[in-house]
């Protein structure tokens, strides 16, 4: 029971990521891949206020979500002069980064991590408890992003990402549009930061690398990028299947590679076979952002 | 105050180590001048060129020619079968730069994970020792290994720059490079310029990590971190400028060798992601001096001449 817990918990906080990563990335048009350090802002902020400040949960994730937001902001403003590739690459340094600070540091735990979270609800009904608050957390997100992209606010970011000179001269103001996207994606992945140290209550930057961009990302474009249900459909798939290898009863040593391994073959197969995205159109695919 | 013989032997070591960044980052930027791909499969690339070297060495005892020999034969054919099975394919459905950046990378990871599964975390060398003997000249210590990575590099480089000057492929690929519609309309094939690249591309690539491994262990994420120093000096260098790119991985490797002196070494990767990052917010196309200088034209005329697009 704790193990189906577990597994749809992390279908919803990929949810958060996913769909909070396709509000920047499909929606807006901006290519970066620093969303998991944002996912690390939130976790190791909640982590380390609820382990040293004893503070509430609700506050020490809402910490975690400004310290994202705030973080996300200062990165937009100083990147967002860039586009296309170049972004991508330096919002990828800038990921590495910050991730290495994060390692050097002694009060993040270093490579080893936080592993003293607080325990917050304790009991069977731990799991149950936590599956109902992330799954809510993901709705209101997806929610939230659908109500933002349906208005006029929505119709301006998409406006900007198809065309950012006519967007322009129209008066828009593109700078505050990106930053705003921006830091409303990243609090979202915060949010789900916060959530996953409480619930796991372990963190450590081996969780945030490089790796989890292209997870994430691979949830965006395999999903359907910039629409609503891509997100969601790419994060249950491909959280769902990998964890099948755990019926198989393989030595411990060898699940995470097994994992790893279904997830890019599946990631390769469907970039072929459902260029698209599986909620998205079939057929010949060019993704928004770089040109290429 | 640090001595004249200290600050010489951490130029040369500097020098001789940042031999494999440069392999590796001519190899990524011929792929981002040719290709117009930020190729990060070129990671996992690395990790089959090495641990098809160490196989052959370490586990059917056949001497280090015969590793090479292998690991270049098995990178090549890789990354041919990369180009023509997967990217041509994307290429030709006009995927976005998303969906390349997803692919080379995915690919990387499953190829670290087949390694994982293969041959363990553990860092392997392709030889027993990674000692090799030294002899002291003017003070300084100059190691068999730093000769052969220096010479070996000082040769690749230099070929590749003849090849492209001299040869009718080296050329088409600077043609293709340049654009490849335009070339194809020559009868310039833009697919076997591709191939060419990628084909070159992975025998630096096997050479690059051939002398990585002989010199510190290998485990199959080491390739990625590897990719990202090339994407650096690729980016320092201005894109489009391979030579210019070798030149700012030997900058990155005595950046790294100099900063010993003054920062830990555990800071030293921040070091080379921060160079990146700031290198792309001030200077996002390249360092300045570093572009090539245009070609005058002749004195406008009163009337504008139609342009070549127009004529």
């Amino acid at each position: 029971m704790e193990y189906l817990a577990g597994t749809i918990i992390l279908i919803a906080l990929f949810v958060i990521l996913a769909s909070s990563y396709n509000l920047i990335i499909g929606y807006g048009g901006l290519n970066t891949v620093a969303h998991p350090i944002f996912f690390a802002l939130g976790a190791y902020t909640s982590a380390l206020l609820g382990i040293h400040a004893g503070l509430p949960m609700a506050v020490c994730i809402l910490a975690g979500i400004a310290v994202a937001v705030l973080v996300s902001v200062l990165l937009a403003v100083t990147t967002l002069r860039i586009s296309g590739d170049y972004l991508l690459i330096a919002s990828l340094g800038f990921q590495l980064g910050l991730l290495q600070l994060i390692n050097n540091m002694e009060f993040t735990g270093g490579p080893a991590g936080l592993s003293a979270v607080p325990n917050t609800f304790v009991g069977q009904g731990r799991g149950t408890i936590y599956v109902v608050i992330c799954t809510l957390a993901a709705i209101a997100v997806v929610w939230a992003i659908w109500r933002t992209m349906n208005g006029p606010f929505g119709r301006a970011v998409r406006a900007m990402r198809d065309d950012e000179l006519a967007c322009a001269a129209l008066g828009r103001g593109l700078i505050s549009i990106k930053i705003l996207i921006f830091a409303m994606g990243c609090g979202a992945a915060g949010l789900a930061g916060g959530l996953y140290a409480y619930y796991f209550q372990y963190i450590s930057p081996e969780q945030f690398q490089v790796a989890q961009s292209a997870q994430i990302l691979t949830m965006v474009v395999l999903g359907g990028i910039g629409t609503t249900m891509g997100p969601i459909v790419g994060a249950l798939v491909l959280v769902a299947l990998p964890q099948a290898i755990n019926f198989l009863q393989l030595p411990n040593s060898l699940v995470g590679t097994v994992q790893g391994l279904i997830f890019t073959t599946l990631v390769i197969l469907f970039l072929f076979l459902r260029p698209g995205g599986l909620v998205g159109h079939t057929g010949s695919q060019s993704s928004h952002g770089a040109a290429h | 105050m640090i001595e004249w013989a200290i600050l010489l032997q951490i130029l040369w070591t500097g020098i001789a180590m940042s031999s494999y960044f440069v392999l590796l980052t001519v190899a990524f930027a011929l792929t981002l001048k040719v290709e117009k791909l930020w190729n990060f499969a070129q990671a996992g690339l690395m990790g089959i060129a090495f641990f098809t070297m160490f196989f052959v060495v370490n586990k059917l005892g056949l001497p280090g020619w015969a590793g090479l020999t292998a690991g270049l034969a098995v990178t090549v054919a890789a990354a041919v079968a990369l180009e023509a099975g997967a990217i041509s394919v994307l290429r030709a459905r006009n995927s976005g730069g998303l969906t390349f950046f997803i692919f080379t990378l995915v690919f990387s990871q499953f190829a670290a994970y087949v390694l994982t599964f293969l041959f363990g975390t553990e860092p392997e060398t392709i030889y027993p020792s990674v000692m090799s003997p030294v002899r002291i000249i003017s003070n300084i210590a100059v190691s068999d290994w730093d000769i052969q990575a220096v010479v070996t590099t000082i040769v690749l480089v230099a070929g590749l720059w003849a090849f492209l000057r001299f040869t009718r492929d080296g050329q088409f690929m600077i043609a293709v490079a340049d654009n490849a519609k335009l070339a194809e309309i020559y009868g310039i094939s833009a697919n076997r310029a591709y191939i060419i690249s990628g084909a070159i591309a992975a025998v630096f690539l096997t050479v690059g990590i051939y002398l990585y491994g002989t010199r510190a262990g290998v485990t199959p994420d080491v390739p990625l971190v590897l990719v990202l120093t090339s994407v650096i000096g690729t980016l320092l260098g201005g894109l489009g400028r391979v030579f210019a790119a070798g030149a700012a991985a030997v900058f990155l490797g005595l950046l790294q060798s100099f900063s010993i002196l003054v920062i830990p070494s555990k800071w030293q990767a921040m070091l080379l992601y921060g160079v990146l990052f700031g290198a792309l917010i001030v200077f996002p196309r390249g360092i300045p001096g570093w572009r090539p200088r245009r070609v005058q034209a002749p004195a406008a005329p009163a009337v504008a001449s139609p342009s070549p697009a127009e004529g």
